[in-house]
C-alpha cells in the first residue's frame, strides 16, 4: 500500500518551535502528529524553595506573549492560597492589564501571523506593501495593547509593577487619559479586523465536534474568574481542574495529553466567546449578532474572528475601566498585608490563548513546595492533532503541499505558543 | 539602495519565552523602516520565508538547553559573519539556569515529567558563548527596545555598539530615587547587575531582580551577600535571589554551594 508521510518541517508564525507529521496509508490518514522541540524549562522544578513574593516575577517569564497572564494567574494562585482579599482599585487595574494583554496579542496574532495567510503573503513585513494602511494601523492598535503593559505592569514584556495584594505604583491620570485617547482612535483597526475575517474565504475542512471550555467571566464578558463553563453545560470550580484537564501518558508520545471525560478539548478565544456570547455588550455584541452565523464552534479556523471581537470588546473595555478608575480618583493604597501560611492556592486566568492554570503549595514561610502549571496550548495540543486528522482526511487527494498549507492554517488559528513550555506535550523527535 | 545590497539578516530562537524577539517586533512606530533597512532571510516567528544562506547578522535569543538548540546553534554560527547573542537566556541561560550544579537535569525531568529519562536531549541551560564565539552581547529580560534600536542603527552604519559595564545603582542615583536597599531594607540586587533599564524596579518602589544578569567581571557577590545577611535575610533567601538570573555566573555560583550541599544531604 501506498505510504505518504507529510510533513511540516517547523511551522512558522508560531510562537516557538513545532513540527507537524501526517502519515497517509492508502486512502486512509494512519498517524497523527505534532512534535514540540522546544527544549524544556523546568520552571515547576526550579521555583520550589522560593518565596511567594517573587514567584509571579519569575512564573510570568514562561512567556512573554502572555507574560500578564502569567503574573496574575500566579498573584491569584497565590492570593486564594493566603486568603488575600484585594481593593476594588486593584481589581480594576488588573481587568485593565489583561484587556491590554489580549490586544497586544490578538492584534499581533490575528493581523501579522494569520491574516497573511488568507491575503496571500509570507508575511506581514511583505503584506504592508500592498496593505501598508491597514499593517500600520495594526501597528497602532498592538502599540495601544503595550502602552496598557507599559503603564500598568512597568513595560511591556517581564513587567514586574502587579504584586501580590496589589499594585506597587498606581498609574497617574494623565498616562491613563493617554491611553484612553490611543483606545478610541484605534476602535476602527479592532472592528476592521472583524470585517476583514469574516469576509475572508475561511475553509471548513476541519468542521468536526469540539468540546469547549472557559472561565466563568461573572456578569460581564471578561478574562478572569473561579469557576469553568464546559459546552456540555456543566460548570466547574477552578480549584478542581485537574478534574477537568485529567492530564495522561499516550503510547505514541511519551507525553502528556489532556482531555476531558476521554475526549480533547478546546480553550481559548472562540470557546470564550461562544460559552459566553450573552454576556458581550456593545459593539462586540453587535459584531457577534451579525456574523454567529458562521461563527460555529465546530470549525476551529473562526478562532481568529473570535479573536476579532475580542479585541473590539478589550478595547471598549479599558476604555470603560478607565473611567471608572477616573471617576473613583486614583488611590495610593499601597499593598494588602499578606500572611503566609502552609496552604495550597489553585488560580486561574484566560490567557489570549486560553485557560490557564497554577497550582501552588506552600510551607508555614510562604516558600513554594511543589508547583503546577498547565497552560492552554498545552491542553489544546490533543485537539489540534484532531483537527490536523481531519483536515488530512478531507484532503487525502490534494497534492502534498495542499496538505501542508492547511495543516500550517490550522496550528495558526489556535494561535499556538509552543514556548509555554512548562509541561507541555511533546513528542520525542 | 538594490535589495541585495542590503545586510543579510537572520532572527533566531533557541529555547526560551520568544521576549526579545516580541521586543523587536514591539518597535511598533518604527519596526516596518527598521526591518526594510535589511533583506530577512530568516525569522521563523515572523515569516515563512527562509533561505539557507550567508548572513551578515544573526540575532540569537534563547539558551542553548537541549542538543537540537546546540546543533542549531553552530549551523546559525557557520553561516553567520556577525553573532549577537540577544536577552539573558542566550547570555546566562536566564532564570532557567537557576539550579545548575544544584539540582540534575535526571531530578528536573523527574519533578517535572515523572520520568527520570532524558526524553528530550536536555542539557544544563548555558548562553551561547560557553559553545560558540559571541560578537556582541545584549542584556535584559527582556532586552530594551532603546538598546536594541541602537545596537541595530550603530551596526548598520559599521560601528560596534558600546557595552554597559556599570550598575543600576547609577541610574537609580540619576534619577534621584531613594535607594530601596539602604533606607527601606528590601533586598535589592542592584549594586550587581547591568545597568541600561533606568533603574526602572526602584523607579516603581521595588527592589532589582537582576534581571539584566551580573556586570561581567566586576560583581562583588559577596559583598551583597554580607549585607542582605546584616538586613536580616536568611541564605537560602539570598542564595535562591542571587540565582534567579544568575546561576551561571561562577561567583554566585561558588558562593551558593553552601545550600546546594545542605539540598543535596536532605534528598
Amino acid at each position: 500500500m501506498m505510504k505518504r508521510v507529510i510533513e511540516v518541517e517547523e511551522l512558522t508564525r508560531v510562537e516557538g518551535h513545532g513540527r507537524i507529521e501526517v502519515v497517509i496509508e492508502g486512502s486512509e490518514v494512519k498517524d497523527v502528529k505534532m512534535a514540540i522541540f522546544e527544549g524544556p524549562r523546568f520552571f515547576e522544578a526550579f521555583i520550589e524553595s522560593v518565596h511567594y513574593e517573587k514567584v509571579p516575577d519569575l512564573m510570568r517569564r514562561i512567556c512573554a506573549i502572555c507574560t500578564a497572564s502569567h503574573s496574575l494567574a500566579s498573584i491569584r494562585t497565590i492570593e486564594n492560597a493566603f486568603n488575600v482579599e484585594v481593593t476594588e482599585q486593584t481589581r480594576i487595574l488588573r481587568d485593565l492589564l489583561i484587556h491590554g494583554e489580549m490586544i497586544e496579542s490578538h492584534a499581533l496574532h490575528v493581523f501579522m501571523l494569520a491574516l497573511p495567510d488568507f491575503l496571500g503573503f509570507p508575511d506581514a513585513i511583505t503584506m504592508a506593501a500592498k496593505y501598508p494602511k491597514e499593517v500600520k494601523a495594526a501597528l497602532q492598535l498592538k502599540h495601544a495593547g503595550n502602552m496598557v503593559h507599559n503603564v500598568v505592569s512597568g513595560r511591556e514584556v517581564h513587567g514586574m509593577n502587579e504584586r501580590v495584594g496589589g499594585f506597587s505604583k498606581i498609574p497617574s491620570e494623565e498616562e491613563l487619559k493617554n491611553i484612553r485617547t490611543a483606545m478610541a482612535a484605534t476602535k476602527p483597526t479592532a472592528e476592521l479586523a472583524v470585517e476583514l475575517f469574516a469576509k475572508a474565504d475561511i475553509p471548513d475542512y476541519v468542521e468536526s465536534e469540539n468540546i469547549l471550555m472557559a472561565l466563568d467571566p461573572g456578569e460581564k464578558f471578561g478574562f478572569m474568574g473561579d469557576y469553568v463553563l464546559v459546552s456540555d453545560g456543566t460548570r466547574h470550580p477552578v480549584k478542581e481542574y485537574l478534574n477537568l484537564t485529567n492530564e495522561r501518558t499516550v503510547k505514541h508520545s511519551h507525553a502528556k495529553f489532556s482531555s476531558y471525560k476521554g475526549s480533547s478539548y478546546m480553550v481559548g478565544a472562540l470557546p470564550r466567546v461562544l460559552l459566553n456570547k450573552d454576556k458581550l455588550d456593545g459593539t462586540a455584541a453587535e459584531l457577534y449578532d451579525k456574523y454567529k452565523d458562521i461563527l460555529t464552534g465546530k470549525n476551529t479556523l473562526m478562532n481568529n474572528l473570535a479573536q476579532a471581537i475580542e479585541l473590539v470588546h478589550s478595547v471598549d473595555r479599558c476604555i470603560e475601566d478607565i473611567d471608572i478608575l477616573l471617576s473613583n480618583g486614583l488611590q495610593n493604597e499601597g499593598l494588602v498585608e499578606v500572611e503566609p501560611k502552609a496552604s495550597r492556592g489553585v488560580g486561574a486566568v484566560e490567557a489570549p490563548r486560553g485557560i490557564l492554570y497554577h497550582d501552588y503549595t506552600f510551607d508555614e514561610n510562604g516558600c513554594v513546595l511543589k508547583a503546577n502549571v498547565i497552560t492552554p496550548t498545552a491542553q489544546n495540543a490533543a485537539n489540534m492533532e484532531k483537527d490536523y486528522r481531519v483536515a488530512a482526511e478531507r484532503m487525502i487527494t490534494e497534492p502534498d503541499e495542499e496538505i501542508v498549507k492547511a495543516l500550517e492554517i490550522v496550528a495558526r488559528a489556535y494561535d499556538p505558543c509552543i514556548s509555554c513550555s512548562v509541561h507541555l506535550t511533546r513528542i520525542r523527535r | 539602495m538594490a535589495k541585495s545590497e542590503k545586510p543579510k539578516l537572520g532572527i533566531f530562537s533557541l529555547t526560551g519565552c520568544g521576549g526579545d524577539q516580541l521586543m523587536i517586533l514591539n518597535l511598533e512606530p518604527v519596526l516596518l523602516d527598521l526591518l526594510s533597512r535589511f533583506d530577512i532571510k530568516d525569522f521563523q516567528e515572523g515569516s515563512s520565508y527562509k533561505e539557507e544562506c550567508e548572513l551578515d547578522i544573526a540575532l540569537v535569543e534563547g539558551s542553548v538547553s537541549t542538543k537540537t538548540d546546540l546543533e542549531k546553534l553552530k549551523k546559525i554560527r557557520e553561516r553567520s559573519k556577525m553573532l549577537i547573542a540577544i536577552g539573558d537566556c542566550a547570555i546566562g541561560g536566564c532564570v532557567q539556569a537557576m539550579r545548575n550544579g544544584q539540582m540534575s537535569m535526571a531530578e528536573r525531568m523527574r519533578k517535572v515529567y515523572g520520568v527520570d529519562e532524558d526524553y528530550y536531549d536536555v542539557l544544563e541551560p548555558k548562553g551561547l558563548s560557553s559553545y560558540v564565539k559571541v560578537d556582541l552581547e545584549i542584556p535584559g529580560c527582556p532586552i530594551e527596545k532603546d538598546e536594541i534600536l541602537h545596537a541595530i542603527t550603530s551596526l548598520l552604519h559599521g560601528d560596534m555598539p558600546e557595552e554597559i559595564d556599570y550598575p543600576v545603582c547609577v541610574e537609580c542615583k540619576l534619577n534621584g530615587y531613594p535607594c530601596v536597599l539602604v533606607e527601606k531594607g528590601m533586598p535589592c540586587l542592584g549594586p550587581l547587575i547591568t545597568a541600561g533599564c533606568n533603574a526602572r524596579c526602584p523607579g516603581l518602589g521595588l527592589d532589582c531582580i537582576g534581571c539584566r544578569g551580573p556586570i561581567p567581571n566586576e560583581a562583588n557577590v559577596a559583598a551583597e551577600l554580607k549585607v542582605l545577611l546584616e538586613k536580616g535575610y536568611d541564605e537560602q533567601y539570598i542564595y535562591n535571589r542571587l540565582r534567579f538570573f544568575g546561576g551561571n555566573f561562577e561567583d554566585i555560583q561558588n558562593l551558593t554551594k553552601k545550600v546546594s550541599e545542605k539540598a543535596g544531604k536532605k534528598e
